[in-house]
C-alpha cells in the first residue's frame, strides 16, 4: 500500500509520479484489430475503437497506487462523429464547389467551434475518472465563446502580438473551471511569464534565422565558385533542411517549456503539479518517432503514441500536500458527446 | 465451504466507493453468485451487476458497481483465475488484441480490404454515386467558378471571332463516343499560365489561347476538347470529389494524430493516382470520339508531343500536366489502341 493513505498530514508535501505502463507492442495489436474493424464497418466501430483506446492508456495511467478509468460511451461518440462528419463534409464540398458558399459554411463552422470545444471538453473530463470519483467541466458558454471565439480574432488582430496573453487565458480557463469530484483546479501563471517565454523563443527564431541566412550566404558562394550552379542549388537545399529542423526543434523546445511553466502553475486543491520536460528529451522524442513512422512506412504509428504518452505523462508529478483520499464526489448529469466527436475529427488535442 | 459455493480463491485490493476518493482496503471473494467485499468496507453484490474491465497485459483488473463503484485487484494474475472460476470470458475483439496469431492475420486482410477498397471499391462506388446525382447539382455548385478565375488568372482571349466560331463550330459537329454528352460552352481566354486547357463542374470548357497556338492543328484542338468533354460526360470532379474525401477519411482513421507532415505525404500520392486514371479514361474518350468521326488518331498524337515537347523543355512540368501522365506514356497508349 503506498505511503499516502496511511499519513496523517505531513510536514512536506509526498511527490508522487505519475506511470503509465502501456506498450508499444500491446497497443499495436489493439491498433490493428480497431484499423480493421473501423474499416470494414465503414468507421462505425470507430467509436468503439476510441473506447477501447481510451479505456486501455486510462487504466494504465497509474498514480499513486491508483489507475485512471475512461467510460466515453461509444453510441454517443458515434452519433457526435457522425454529425461532425456531415457538418464538416458539407464544408469541405461547399469550399470546392463555390467559394461564397464555402464562406458562409466557414463562419458557421467558426460560429459552432467555441461550443463544440465547450461541450467536448465536459464530455472527455466527464467521462475520466481516477478512484471512483469521475472529472468535469463548469466553464460557462459564456466564457467559452470568450475563449475560444473573441480570443483568438483578437491574437490574429494584433499580429501575434497578443498570443502569449491569449495563451495564458485559455489555460487559466481550462484548468480553473475543471475540477476532481467537487475540487477545484486552480492557475497561476502570469500573462508576463508567458510573455517571457515566448520572447526568449522569439529571439532563438530570429537570431537563428539570421545566423542560418548568413551561413547559406557564404555556403552558397563557396558552393556556387566550386560547384556551379548545381553546388548553389544543393546549399540552398541543405539550407532549407537544416533551417526546417532548426525551427521544429525550436517548437519543441517551446512546447516543453510551456508545458513545464502551465503544470508548475496547476494546483488541485492543496495538491500542486510538476511537470519537468526537457527539450532535448522532447525534440528526440518527436524525431524518432518522426523518423520510425516513415522508415516503417506507418507501423510504428501506434509506438510513437505510447512513446509520446509516456514521455508527456512520466514528466508529470503530483505533489501531494496532505492525502489524496479527501476528496468528494461532485455527480453531475451525463454529457453528450456532439463536440466530442467533432473534436476527434477536426483534430483538436485537449488531453494535458 | 457449503456445496462449494464458495468459487476460487480470495482477492487483495482497494475498493472506492464512488462518494470519495479514499481508498478502502478489501478481500474479494465470489459467493453463491454474488462478489462479497469485506475489509474497511463491506459490500455484496450480484455478479450479474458488476462490470468488469477488459484484460490487457499491465493494467489493474476493476470491477465496477452498478453505482460506479469500484473494486481495483492489487494482483491481476490472482483477479484472472478468479474471474475464469466465475466463467467470466474476454470478448472476441479482446481476444483478438492479445493474441499475435489473430493480430496478424488482421493486419493481412487489413492490407488487402485497403488495396481492394482503393483500387476497385472506391473508384466504382464514386462512379455510381456520381451517375445517380443529377448534372444540375454539379453546376449549381459550379457557378462562380470561371468568373473568379476571370479575375485571377485569365485576360480576355486575343483569338480573332471568326477563329472562335470556326473552333466551336467544328466541335459541336463532333458526335460524342457515347449518348447524354452534357451540355458544355466553350471559354476561350488568355492566361497567364501557358498552354493549358481544363473543364470545370459549371460545363465551361476552359482553352487557352497560347495552347491553340501552340498546337498548329486545329484538329489537335479538337482533340484537346474531347479530352475535357470526357472529363465532364465521365463526371470526373464529383468523383475525384468523392474519392478525395473518402481517401481523406480513411486516412485520418489510420494515421490518427500521427501528425500531417506524415499524413500528408501519401495522402497526396493516393489523390494522384485517381488523378491520373481520370486522365487516362479522358484520353480513351476523346480518342473514341476523334475515331467515330473519321479524324485520325495522328492529330491527337500530335498534341501528345506537343506536349511532350513542352515537357522536354521546361525541365519541371508545366501546369497543365501536374497530375497527369507524361506525354510519352499517353502516347504510347494511343498508339497501342490504335494498332
Amino acid at each position: 500500500m503506498s505511503a499516502v493513505f496511511e499519513q496523517a498530514v505531513p510536514a512536506a508535501p509526498t511527490e508522487e509520479r505519475i506511470t503509465f505502463s502501456a506498450t508499444g507492442s500491446e497497443y499495436f495489436r489493439i491498433w490493428i484489430v480497431n484499423l480493421l474493424l473501423s474499416i470494414v464497418t465503414l468507421g462505425i466501430y470507430s467509436a468503439w475503437a476510441k473506447v477501447r483506446r481510451n479505456q486501455y492508456f486510462y487504466a494504465n495511467t497509474k498514480l499513486a497506487g491508483s489507475s485512471f478509468e475512461y467510460h466515453g460511451n461509444p453510441m454517443a461518440i458515434l452519433k457526435g462523429r457522425i454529425a461532425a462528419l456531415v457538418l464538416l463534409g458539407g464544408y469541405n464540398v461547399a469550399l470546392r464547389y463555390s467559394l461564397p458558399f464555402g464562406l458562409v459554411m466557414m463562419a458557421v463552422v467558426a460560429a459552432v467551434m467555441p461550443w463544440l470545444v465547450w461541450k467536448s471538453l465536459q464530455f472527455s473530463l466527464h467521462n475520466s475518472s481516477y478512484r471512483g470519483i469521475r472529472f468535469g467541466f463548469r466553464g460557462s458558454l459564456g466564457s467559452a465563446y470568450l475563449h475560444y471565439l473573441v480570443l483568438p480574432i483578437f491574437s490574429v488582430i494584433t499580429i501575434g502580438l497578443g498570443t502569449p496573453f491569449v495563451h495564458q487565458r485559455l489555460k487559466r480557463y481550462q484548468h480553473t473551471e475543471s475540477r476532481y469530484g467537487g475540487t477545484h483546479f486552480s492557475f497561476d501563471a502570469t500573462v508576463g511569464e508567458f510573455y517571457k517565454t515566448y520572447a526568449v523563443f522569439l529571439g532563438l527564431m530570429i537570431g537563428g534565422g539570421f545566423a542560418l541566412a548568413i551561413a547559406g550566404g557564404v555556403m552558397g558562394g563557396v558552393a556556387g565558385l566550386l560547384g556551379g550552379a548545381t553546388g548553389a542549388s544543393g546549399a540552398v537545399i541543405l539550407l532549407a533542411i537544416v533551417g526546417y529542423a532548426f525551427m521544429l526543434c525550436v517548437g519543441w523546445a517551446l512546447m516543453a517549456v510551456l508545458q513545464n511553466l502551465i503544470w508548475n502553475h496547476t494546483q488541485l486543491g492543496a495538491h500542486r503539479f510538476k511537470s519537468t520536460m526537457t527539450w532535448p528529451g522532447l525534440a528526440g522524442l518527436y524525431l524518432t518517432n518522426t523518423l520510425g513512422i516513415i522508415v516503417t512506412l506507418g507501423l510504428f504509428i501506434p509506438f510513437a503514441h505510447v512513446r509520446a504518452l509516456r514521455y508527456r505523462l512520466e514528466s508529470t508529478a503530483v505533489l501531494v500536500n496532505g492525502s489524496l483520499d479527501d476528496v468528494v464526489a461532485n455527480n453531475g448529469g451525463a454529457v453528450d458527446s456532439f463536440g466530442e466527436g467533432m473534436a476527434d475529427l477536426t483534430g483538436f488535442d485537449l488531453s494535458l | 465451504m457449503d456445496g462449494g459455493a464458495t468459487l476460487g480463491t480470495a482477492v487483495s485490493g482497494r475498493y472506492y466507493d464512488g462518494v470519495t476518493s479514499r481508498a478502502h482496503r478489501v478481500v474479494l471473494r465470489v459467493r453463491d453468485g454474488h462478489a462479497c467485499l469485506e475489509g474497511e468496507a463491506e459490500r455484496s453484490a450480484p455478479l450479474n451487476e458488476l462490470r468488469v474491465s477488459e484484460r490487457t497485459t499491465h493494467a489493474p483488473r476493476k470491477l465496477t458497481f452498478a453505482d460506479e463503484a469500484v473494486f481495483e485487484a492489487d494482483d491481476r494474475g490472482e483477479m484472472e483465475t478468479l474471474l475464469h472460476a466465475t466463467g467470466h470470458r474476454d470478448s472476441t475483439v479482446v481476444w483478438m488484441q492479445q493474441s499475435w496469431r489473430a493480430v496478424l492475420m488482421s493486419f493481412v486482410a487489413l492490407v488487402v480490404v485497403l488495396a481492394a477498397g482503393y483500387l476497385f471499391l472506391l473508384p466504382a462506388g464514386a462512379k455510381l454515386v456520381a451517375r445517380m446525382l443529377p448534372a444540375s447539382v454539379e453546376r449549381q455548385l459550379g457557378e462562380g467558378v470561371l468568373d473568379m478565375l476571370d479575375r485571377q488568372v485569365f485576360r480576355p482571349t486575343q483569338l480573332p471571332a471568326s477563329r472562335r466560331a470556326e473552333l466551336t463550330q467544328a466541335f459541336a459537329q463532333l458526335a460524342p463516343p457515347e449518348d447524354g454528352a452534357p451540355p458544355y460552352r466553350l471559354a476561350f481566354r488568355r492566361s497567364r499560365i501557358g498552354p493549358n486547357a481544363f473543364a470545370l463542374p459549371s460545363g465551361d470548357i476552359v482553352l487557352t489561347d497560347e495552347l491553340v497556338n501552340l498546337l498548329e492543328d486545329d484538329k489537335a484542338v479538337l482533340a484537346t476538347l474531347a479530352h475535357e468533354l470526357g472529363h465532364l460526360h465521365e463526371r470526373h470532379m464529383t468523383r475525384r470529389l468523392i474519392q478525395g474525401s473518402v481517401v481523406a477519411a480513411a486516412i485520418t482513421v489510420v494515421v490518427g494524430d500521427a501528425g500531417s507532415l506524415v499524413a500528408g505525404v501519401p495522402a497526396l500520392a493516393l489523390d494522384m493516382h485517381y488523378s491520373r486514371d481520370a486522365e487516362q479514361e479522358a484520353d480513351d474518350y476523346a480518342a473514341a470520339m476523334l475515331h467515330q468521326n473519321g479524324i485520325p488518331l495522328s492529330h491527337m498524337e500530335r498534341l501528345f508531343v506537343t506536349l511532350e515537347g513542352l515537357e522536354k523543355e521546361n525541365g519541371a512540368m508545366p501546369a497543365y500536366l501536374a497530375s497527369h501522365p507524361p506525354s510519352a506514356e499517353r502516347l504510347a497508349r494511343l498508339r497501342e489502341r490504335a494498332r
